[in-house]
């Protein structure tokens, strides 16, 4: 919302030194967020009136003319294209250094001295677009420059001097005044200003109607319309407003259209009230406000053609609805060019009611924007009262021929007690009663001090759900006493045991491991997966929760589980990376097992948090990919200080593929899945070149241990010995057969054995494939002798040969 | 012959300290002092002399001989100083290997030093569910019944779920502070937690829109805190985050769950507070809504708001981060993008 200042000034005579910065933050800090302080003026600077004394032929063009221009001071040659160029003309002229936009187009540039075909010219007599008055002085035709002759100014006057454009305006952030509908119009604003500087407020006197009859206003639905002022005034005309009113609209944003239409939007930017005027010829009858009957047609003055709702609320005469209550109004019935009478329309709507109704048309308004915020009805009395002056104001021979001032639905002020005691703890300290007293009166509020507090009555412009309870009030003595003028205080607390969160300290450790230490980037993706993904990770849909309203139609799914998203990453990887690591920890949802530990009667569905996680690489080292992944997942409860996993092959996911899949275990709960992304789903994603192993596990059901539990373990005394084997053995023998055969049954100093290679492929039969593993060979009590170890190595060989057929090739 | 000496002296001398490697060092060693070197032949024809002459000529030869050795060893450990196996082409300017390590997310970081700067203050971590009733995100939070925040637009609501009653109502969490209710109605006051988290607002994104973006929700309830309390309690934790002294002021703001409600600026680091692009040249940036918690809302949590009072922040960690990185892309975040993520190892 912009605001004028000297339009505030109106209503709070606000000091002329008083340094605008100030009140700027002032007026943020306190109340509305102000984006900006422009200077008017200054959007003028060296742009002045002259006074053309001869108008020339351009030696060079038949279209351009050489004016001598009376600048005041001396006669300047300037070259224009003007059509409407006279001598006597005033203009407009930009003089060196002046900011204009060509054609009214574009970014401002500066006007320099310059030749034009030929003749020097001294800046630019300007059309109306040009220095950014085309809406005050709409040119009839193009070029056509301003013609500024009925302002009686001598030569050399700065057009911000001639036209009153001396004028500061305040950006206030609408976003930063949703609760205050009293804010929406300078008189508003000018009563913050008058409570923060303690300056008195200009008051309204209230309009009293001596109209002959009573004008027939029906409200029918009195929930949704508050309040009716019907007026219809006699004697008016269409014509342009004064300068002035124009100007002050203008100014804050909104285009003068004439004097009737005018009235009412200076209302609205002065009080906040929306008014509206209707021609009375084409009212039949009377007025009613009443709902929409479903598919009543309604064409707006913006020429959109409605077909309403019964939730709409409308303005209606005897044939039908005219308008729509606190939107906008009908085309048919608005000021039309013969306009002679119009009824007046000061009236109060719901403010539910009016924005279900701006947002079902896409229809928006300066009016509608208003009313939504809850205005008062009390207001009605103001904005009748300005809209009266102003109306008799414009046409001296207007008349009030009939009126009605419908009021069914009364609004009680708000009363509130507070006590000091109260208010002194909150605040951190007192503030002295006559500042509380002064402060709240100013802004509207009746106090009554009582021997413990004081008893307020809340103004009917802050009734409406804005200030309604004690904490209002010591926000209201709070920011009109300064926020910065309370002493920070320091927090106290009571000590009673260390923070001890093992479950969120453990999210913390799993996602450290695994970017620390297992190379992985984590990423974030959105709750709401994408059907090509969902498509191809999950069989069916079943159980899986949808948004009512998705950010696109494919998008209707939310994550049942953490890998659809994760393989977009992948696909949207690819393209930089042929290797990478990923995961995500995220909560997944699905629809069962409604209930909340929080409250009997909500009823949430299965959340849990889950850990996603990609391994990707070149296709053709899976295997190695697996033994990452299930390197990395294996290693983790040890680093993580939580209780161990383990592998196993009993179900496999629907996306995995026939042999590259483990389950993982917790005891004998299955906690996730670790496999190898299946083709027909690595396809189905688009994943074209690289391969995912997969991993995805309940967080929930990961174990912290109290602290960490591994134990020291002493240096061996004595040496160790490595003793590799190379055998061949058939293509289908595990891993786990090898290690059970060569650990199971207990061999004399045998310590350990573990995998060093698997190999297939050249110089191996067909269906064998060569494995090397290391024994590792020592005592607690002795260094071992060779004949010893070589013991232990023909004994592991034996097993070997007896359990899986081993083929022994070195020894 | 005490000439020939002290010629094999000087000459001897100049070729140890010539010799450029062991080797060379070895063969010089070999013709002066080897079997068949030049001193050992002059020792050999010391008895050949008049035996008047022996003694001081052996001693002469003697001396010389361990004269030569002495340098020889000298020399030789001047050349082990400088040895190396190393050719000298190596290149010293080759750029290093770094560490091959993944990453967390910038934002994940951005929390951990929030979770880190509040616990050192005494805070627990709170996690809540995504999905809320609608009597969690709104009602208990004292939002009036048709408030626009509910509408559809602006929440995304779960198909099946999206009418009736406010406990039956369910949605992805609009924001945080429907769980620090949960919180409280959980544990006994006083509370001082956090609460991370992820919310959901259906709306048209742009650089500076996200449809999931991340709150850093903080909460004390006590008896007798101010509002001021609540500006130590952010100007220590932005301190401690940014890693100076972070000018913070409040100023007046409207939100339904807190009275009195503010907006808290923190000067823009950028310019240090002379205004700048970053700051739109206000040299304040606006980083969270903060208040002391509607009554309403306590009472919602069972908390007695006569008794009960406290302060609420609600960080946006996004735009923190933004900030802390210069990143101009809210998008970026959800982007998934390694590239992007890469850069905050």
């Amino acid at each position: 919302m912009k605001l004028s200042l000297n339009w505030i000034k109106d209503y709070v005579k606000i000091p002329e030194d008083m340094d605008l910065s100030r009140l700027a933050y002032d007026l943020t800090m306190s109340t509305v967020e102000v984006e900006g302080v422009h200077d008017l003026g200054k959007q003028f600077e060296n742009i002045i009136i002259g006074i053309i004394r001869e108008v020339l032929p351009h030696p060079n063009a038949d279209k351009l003319r050489v004016c001598r221009v009376d600048i005041g001071e001396e006669v300047k040659e300037i070259v224009c294209g003007g059509s409407n160029l006279y001598e006597g003309e005033r203009v407009v002229v930009a003089c060196p250094g002046a900011m204009v936009r060509w054609h009214g187009e574009g970014e401002p540039v500066e006007i320099k001295n310059t030749k034009l075909r030929g003749v020097a010219s001294f800046g630019m007599i300007c059309a109306s677009d040009e220095v950014g008055l085309g809406d005050l002085f709409p040119a009839e035709e193009e070029h056509m420059i301003m013609d500024m002759s009925h302002l009686d100014v001598p030569a050399g006057t700065p057009v911000a001097k001639a036209l009153d454009l001396d004028d500061m305006i305040l950006e206030i952030d609408n976003k930063s005044m949703t609760n205050r509908p009293d804010l929406w119009g300078h008189y508003g604003i000018a009563r913050e200003l008058a409570a923060l500087y303690d300056l008195p407020l200009v008051e309204f006197e209230k309009y009293t109607p001596n109209a002959v009859e009573e004008y027939d206003v029906r409200i029918l639905d009195e929930e949704r319309c508050p309040r009716y002022i019907g007026a219809k005034i006699e004697g008016l005309s269409v014509k342009p407003s004064p300068f002035e009113i124009q100007s002050r609209i203008w100014r804050v944003g909104m285009r003068p259209i004439n004097a009737l239409v005018d009235v009412t939007n200076y209302v609205m930017l002065a009080l906040g009230q929306p008014t509206h005027v209707f021609d009375s010829n084409h009212i039949i009858d009377h007025i009613e406000v009443r709902r929409a009957n479903e598919g009543e047609k309604l064409l707006l003055l913006n020429d959109k053609a409605l077909e309403l709702s019964t939730d709409d609320l409308v303005i209606a005469d005897a044939e039908g609805a005219v308008a729509l209550a606190g939107v906008m109004g009908g085309a048919k019935d608005s000021v039309l060019p013969e306009t002679e009478s119009v009824i007046l329309e000061v009236a109060n709507f719901d403010s539910k009611g009016v924005r279900r109704t701006a947002l079902r048309y896409d229809n928006r308004t300066e009016a509608s924007s208003r009313y939504e915020k809850a205005i008062d009805p009390e207001r009605c009395d103001l904005a009748l009262s300005m809209a009266m002056e102003l109306f008799a104001s414009l046409y001296p021979e207007m008349k009030v021929t009939a009126y009605n001032d419908k009021y069914p639905n009364k609004l009680v002020k708000k009363e509130i007690d507070v006590d000091f005691d109260w208010l002194d703890r909150r605040l951190g300290m007192r503030i002295p009663q006559e500042i509380v007293a002064r402060k709240l009166g100013t802004m509207g509020f009746e106090v009554t001090f009582t021997d413990v507090g004081m008893h307020i009555v809340v103004p009917t412009w802050r009734s409406t759900g804005d200030v309604s309870i004690k904490a209002d009030i010591m926000e209201e003595v709070a920011r009109m006493y300064g926020y910065e003028n309370f002493q920070p205080t320091p927090i106290t607390t009571t000590f009673e045991s260390a923070i001890n969160q093992l479950d969120w300290d453990l999210v913390r450790k799993v996602k450290e491991y695994l970017a620390f230490r297992c190379n992985m980037q984590e990423i974030f993706t959105y709750p709401w997966m994408t059907d090509t993904f969902v498509n191809a990770i999950l069989e069916n849909t079943d159980g899986v929760l949808a948004l009512s309203t998705p950010p696109s139609p494919s998008e209707k799914y939310i994550r049942s589980t953490l890998l659809p998203n994760i393989c977009k990453a992948i696909v949207k990887n690819e393209r930089s990376f042929d290797e990478f690591a990923i995961f995500e920890e995220a909560q997944i949802f699905a629809d069962r097992d409604y209930t909340s530990p929080y409250d009997p009667v909500e009823k949430l569905p299965y959340q849990r948090k889950h850990l996603g996680c990609a391994f990707v690489g070149k296709s053709d080292n899976v295997s190695e990919l697996f033994r990452r992944a299930k390197g990395v997942i294996g290693a983790m409860p040890r680093y993580t200080h939580m209780e161990g996993f383990e592998f196993r092959q009993v179900e496999k996911p629907y996306w995995a593929d026939d042999t590259v899949w483990m389950n993982i275990y917790l005891g004998d709960e299955k906690i996730g899945d670790l496999a190898l992304l299946s083709k027909k789903a690595t396809m189905a994603c688009g994943i074209k070149v690289v391969s995912a192993v997969l991993v995805e596990m309940d967080m929930e059901a990961f174990r912290p241990f109290n602290s960490r539990t591994n134990k020291f373990t002493h240096l061996p005394e004595f040496p160790m010995n490595d003793y590799d084997l190379s055998f061949f053995v058939d293509s289908m023998v595990k891993w786990e057969d090898i290690y059970n055969a060569v650990m199971g049954k207990k061999t004399e100093f045998l310590q350990d054995v573990k995998f060093v290679d698997e190999y297939k492929g050249k110089q191996i039969p067909e269906g064998k494939k060569s494995i090397t593993i290391r024994l590792v060979i020592g005592s607690g009590e002795k260094t071992l002798t060779g004949e010893e170890i070589e013991a232990v190595a023909k004994s592991v060989i034996k097993k070997l040969v007896k359990a899986v057929e081993a083929d022994i090739r070195t020894a | 012959m005490k000439e020939k000496l002290e010629q094999l002296l000087r000459e001897g001398s100049e070729k140890i300290e010539g010799a450029k490697s062991e080797s060379e060092l070895q063969e010089i060693r070999a013709s002066l002092l080897g079997k068949s070197g030049v001193i050992t032949e002059l020792l050999k024809e010391i008895p050949k002399l008049d035996v008047s002459l022996r003694p001081e000529m052996g001693k002469a030869v003697n001396n010389v001989k361990a004269l030569l050795t002495e340098q020889i060893e000298g020399r030789r450990e001047a050349l082990l100083l400088k040895a190396s196996e190393i050719s000298p082409d190596f290149d010293c300017t080759l750029p290093g290997i770094e560490p091959q390590i993944g990453g967390l997310h910038p934002i994940t970081q951005m929390c951990y030093d929030l979770n880190d700067a509040f616990r050192s203050m005494g805070f627990e971590i709170f996690h809540g569910p995504e999905i809320t009733s609608e009597y969690y995100a709104f009602d208990n939070l004292n939002f009036p019944p048709n408030h626009p925040a509910r509408e559809s637009m602006d929440t995304y609501w779960l198909e099946g779920h999206d009418s009736g009653e406010a406990s039956d109502k369910l949605c992805l969490r609009p924001h945080l502070t429907g769980g620090s209710v949960r919180y409280m109605q959980t544990h006994k006051p006083p509370y001082r937690f956090v609460y991370p988290g992820r919310v959901y607002r259906n709306e048209t994104t742009d650089a500076r829109h996200e449809r999931a973006f991340f709150q850093y929700e903080a909460l004390i309830v006590d008896k007798d805190l101010t509002y001021t309390s609540g500006k130590v309690m952010i100007k220590s934790i932005l301190s401690k985050v940014f890693g100076q002294d972070v000018p913070v002021r409040m100023r007046a703001g409207f939100f339904p769950f807190v009275e009195p409600g503010f907006e808290i600026d923190m000067g823009c680091l950028v310019c240090g507070g002379k205004g700048c692009s970053v700051c739109k040249h206000v040299g304040w940036i606006e980083i969270m809504p903060g208040g002391t918690p509607h009554p309403n809302v306590l009472r919602a949590a069972g908390v007695d708001p006569d008794e009960y009072t406290g302060f609420y922040v609600n960080i946006g960690l996004d735009r923190l981060v933004m900030m802390r990185y210069g990143v101009d892309d809210v998008r970026l975040f959800h982007g998934t993008d390694l590239r992007f993520l890469n850069q905050f190892r």
